[in-house]
C-alpha cells in the first residue's frame, strides 16, 4: 500500500546520493606532496611503465619476467592505465645507470602520462637488483628512487615490493601487495580453509578439519585466524595464532557463527546461542568469552567493525527478515542501516572509511553486492545480472573487494574495485567461498 | 496430565490411521509378500521422518506439527533412544545467516517434542545451515526438501 511511494522516494534519494558520491574523490586527502587524486571510479592514472633496462643479453629473460610481474600487478589494482614508453624518453645520461639518466618530461607530457616508472635490472649470481624510479610527470618531481633486491627464483617478491611501494605512495594506505586472503575451498565435498596471496597465488591449506571448516576471519595484521569447524557434529570456534601455529577452541553448547576481529584489539566477535537465543559476544584471542554485545530476540549474526573498533555493523532478524544494523559500542545505541530489499546480510566495513559493503537477495533470485555509507546514504549496487555474488571483504587499503560469485556456474572468488569496476576471477581451481582479506607484513 | 496426553495423542493417532490408509492404497502395486511376522525396528526408525519449513522461517505449520507428534510418539515408545535433531536450510540466502536459521529450526522441533513430553536430555540439536542439502537441485522442489529438521537416532 504505502510501499510504492516509499520505494519511489527511496530511489530518488539513492540517485541523488550516487550523484553526490560519484563526484567525490576516493582519496581526497593528499598524502605527502606527490599524491595523485584518484577519483572514485572514472579516472585511472595514466602511467608510462618503461620495460626494465638490462645491459647484459643473458639477463634479458629475468628483465622480461620482472616486467610482466610488475605490469600484471599494477593492472590488478585497477588504478592505472598502463602506457608504452615514448622513444625519446631520456634526454641524456647513462642508460644503464638509473641515477644519471635524464627523463624527458615534455615527451611524457605529450603522450598524456601523469606518472613515469622505470628502472635498471642487474644480476650477480643468484641475486637480482632492480633500481626503480618513479616521477610525477606534471611537476617533474621524483616520487621514488629505490633499489630492490632478491633471489632470481623469487622475482615475484621483488616486483611486488615495488608495486606495493608505488601503491602506498598513491593511496597512503597499506597496499594489497602486502596482504593475504583466507577463504573456504570445497574439494571432494569437503570444505577446508586456505590462505593465498592477494591474487590467489600460492594457496595453501591451513585447516585439517576432516570435512567442514567455515567462515575464516583474519585479524587486521593477518596474525590471528578465527574460524569454525564441525567436530563430532558440533560447530566449534577456533582461534589460531598463525605465527606460533597454536589453536584454541571454544566448545560451549550451541551454535557459533561467523567470527570477525575488532580493529585495534585482540578480540573477535561471534554469535553464541548457549544462553538460549543467538546473540553476539566478544571473545579474546585466548578463547575467553567476554562482553555480550546484543540483546534482542531472534538472529544476531555476522559482525564487522568500524576502522577504529568503536562501532559494529551486524545482521539481525529482530524485525522479521534479516537486515543490517549498526551498534555504537560506547553508547550502546543501535540503528538500522539497510531499508531496501527484504534480505540484507553479510556486512563488511571498509578498513579505511565509512563505507559498508553488504549483500542483498533480490526478487529475481539474484544476490548482489552493494555499498552504503555508515549513515545510510550513498547506496550503490556493485554487481549486476551475475547470479549469486556474496561474502564481500575489503582489501586493507579499501580500494578493492574480494567476493564469491556463481556467474560461471561454480562458486569462485572474484575481485573488483571499490566502485564495482574491473571484476575478474582469481582463477583458483575448484569451488571457493567466504574470503577474508587482510594486510600481511 | 493424562487428559493433556490424550488430547495430544488423539489427533496424532488419527493422523497415523490416515497414513495407514495411504500406504494401503499404495500397497497393491507392490508385490504382495506374505509377511506374517512384523519387523519392528525398520518401521520404527522410518517414523522419525524429517519435518519441513517455509523459506526464512522456523515456524511449525500443521503438517510439521503432525509429523512431530508421530516422532514424539516414537520417542515415547522407544524410551532408550536418543536423537540428534539437525537443522538444515535451502541454498538461498547466505551461509552464515542460514546456520543461525538452521539452529532455530532444530530448536523449534525440539521444543515441540519437549511440550509433548519427550525428555529434553534425550535430544541434542545441531545446525548445518545450507552445508548438507538433502537434494542438490536448484529449484523450489529441491529447496522445499532441504528446509528441514532431520532426526538421527543414536
Amino acid at each position: 500500500m504505502n510501499t510504492m511511494p516509499l520505494n519511489r522516494l527511496y530511489s530518488v534519494v539513492a540517485v541523488i546520493c550516487m550523484l553526490v558520491f560519484s563526484a567525490s574523490p576516493l582519496y581526497a586527502e593528499p598524502v605527502g606532496q606527490y599524491i595523485k587524486i584518484a577519483k572514485q571510479g572514472e579516472t585511472r592514472i595514466p602511467l608510462v611503465l618503461r620495460s626494465l633496462d638490462v645491459e647484459k643479453d643473458k639477463n634479458r629473460e629475468y628483465g622480461g619476467e620482472l616486467d610482466s610481474i610488475i605490469r600484471e600487478g599494477l593492472d590488478f589494482t585497477g588504478m592505472f592505465t598502463l602506457m608504452k614508453s615514448p622513444l625519446n624518453i631520456f634526454s641524456g645520461g647513462e642508460l644503464y645507470e638509473a641515477g644519471s639518466r635524464q627523463v624527458n618530461f615534455p615527451a611524457l607530457t605529450s603522450v598524456g602520462a601523469e606518472l613515469y616508472a622505470g628502472g635498471v635490472m642487474e644480476r650477480r649470481g643468484s641475486r637480482i637488483t632492480m633500481d626503480m624510479e618513479v616521477y610525477d610527470v606534471l611537476t617533474g618531481k621524483q616520487m621514488l628512487n629505490k633499489t630492490y633486491e632478491g633471489r632470481r627464483d623469487n622475482l615475484r617478491a621483488i616486483g611486488h615490493e615495488f608495486c606495493g611501494d608505488l601503491m602506498e605512495l598513491i593511496t597512503g594506505k597499506p597496499s594489497i601487495f602486502h596482504s593475504r586472503i583466507a577463504f573456504v575451498s570445497s574439494r571432494g565435498g569437503k570444505k577446508e580453509i586456505y590462505m593465498s596471496e592477494f591474487d590467489g597465488y600460492g594457496a595453501t591449506q591451513v585447516t585439517e578439519s576432516g570435512g567442514l571448516a567455515l567462515t575464516p576471519s583474519l585479524s587486521s595484521d593477518s596474525s590471528l585466524l578465527a574460524y569454525l569447524t564441525y567436530v563430532d557434529n558440533m560447530p566449534h570456534l577456533h582461534i589460531r595464532d598463525l605465527s606460533r601455529n597454536e589453536t584454541v577452541a571454544v566448545t560451549r553448547k550451541g551454535v557459533k557463527i561467523d567470527p570477525a576481529w575488532r580493529n585495534g584489539s585482540l578480540e573477535c566477535a561471534t554469535t553464541f546461542s548457549f544462553d538460549g537465543d543467538q546473540e553476539l559476544y566478544l571473545v579474546g584471542r585466548d578463547g575467553r568469552i567476554g562482553r555480550r554485545l546484543t540483546r534482542s530476540r531472534g538472529i544476531d549474526v555476522s559482525p564487522t567493525f568500524s576502522p577504529d573498533g568503536t562501532k559494529m555493523a551486524f545482521v539481525s532478524s529482530r524485525h522479521g527478515a534479516p537486515q543490517v544494523f549498526i551498534k555504537n559500542l560506547a553508547t550502546g545505541r543501535e540503528k538500522r542501516l539497510t531499508f531496501h530489499g527484504r534480505y540484507n546480510t553479510q556486512p563488511a566495513w571498509s578498513p579505511v572509511g565509512d563505507k559498508i559493503a553488504f549483500t542483498s537477495m533480490q526478487k529475481n533470485g539474484e544476490i548482489n553486492i552493494f555499498t552504503v555509507n555508515a549513515d545510510g546514504t550513498g547506496l550503490r549496487q556493485l554487481t549486476y545480472r551475475s547470479r549469486h555474488n556474496e561474502a564481500p571483504s575489503w582489501s586493507p587499503d579499501g580500494s578493492m573487494i574480494v567476493f564469491s560469485s556463481t556467474r560461471t556456474g561454480v562458486k569462485q572468488l572474484f575481485v573488483m574495485n571499490a566502485n564495482g569496476r574491473n571484476q575478474r576471477s582469481l582463477r583458483l581451481p575448484g569451488e571457493q567461498m567466504q574470503p577474508s582479506w587482510s594486510a600481511f607484513r | 496430565m493424562k487428559r493433556l496426553l490424550r488430547i495430544l495423542l488423539v489427533p496424532s493417532m488419527l493422523f497415523f490411521i490416515g497414513c495407514g490408509c495411504c500406504e494401503e492404497a499404495v500397497e497393491p502395486e507392490v508385490a504382495p509378500a506374505p509377511a506374517p511376522a512384523p519387523a519392528p525396528a525398520p518401521v520404527a526408525v522410518a517414523q522419525l521422518a524429517d519435518v519441513f519449513y517455509a523459506f526464512d522461517s522456523s515456524v511449525l505449520d500443521m503438517s510439521t506439527q503432525n509429523q512431530l507428534k508421530e516422532n514424539a510418539q516414537w520417542m515415547m515408545d522407544n524410551p532408550e533412544a536418543s536423537v540428534i535433531i539437525e537443522g538444515h536450510c535451502d541454498e538461498r540466502g547466505t551461509n552464515e545467516y542460514n546456520i543461525a536459521l538452521g539452529e532455530r529450526r532444530a530448536e523449534s522441533a525440539k521444543n515441540y517434542l519437549i511440550n509433548l513430553g519427550v525428555d529434553p536430555s534425550r535430544m541434542q540439536t545441531v545446525s548445518y545451515g545450507e552445508e548438507r542439502p538433502f537434494d542438490p537441485g536448484h529449484d523450489e522442489a529441491a529447496w522445499a526438501k532441504n528446509r528441514r529438521a532431520h532426526f538421527v537416532v543414536q
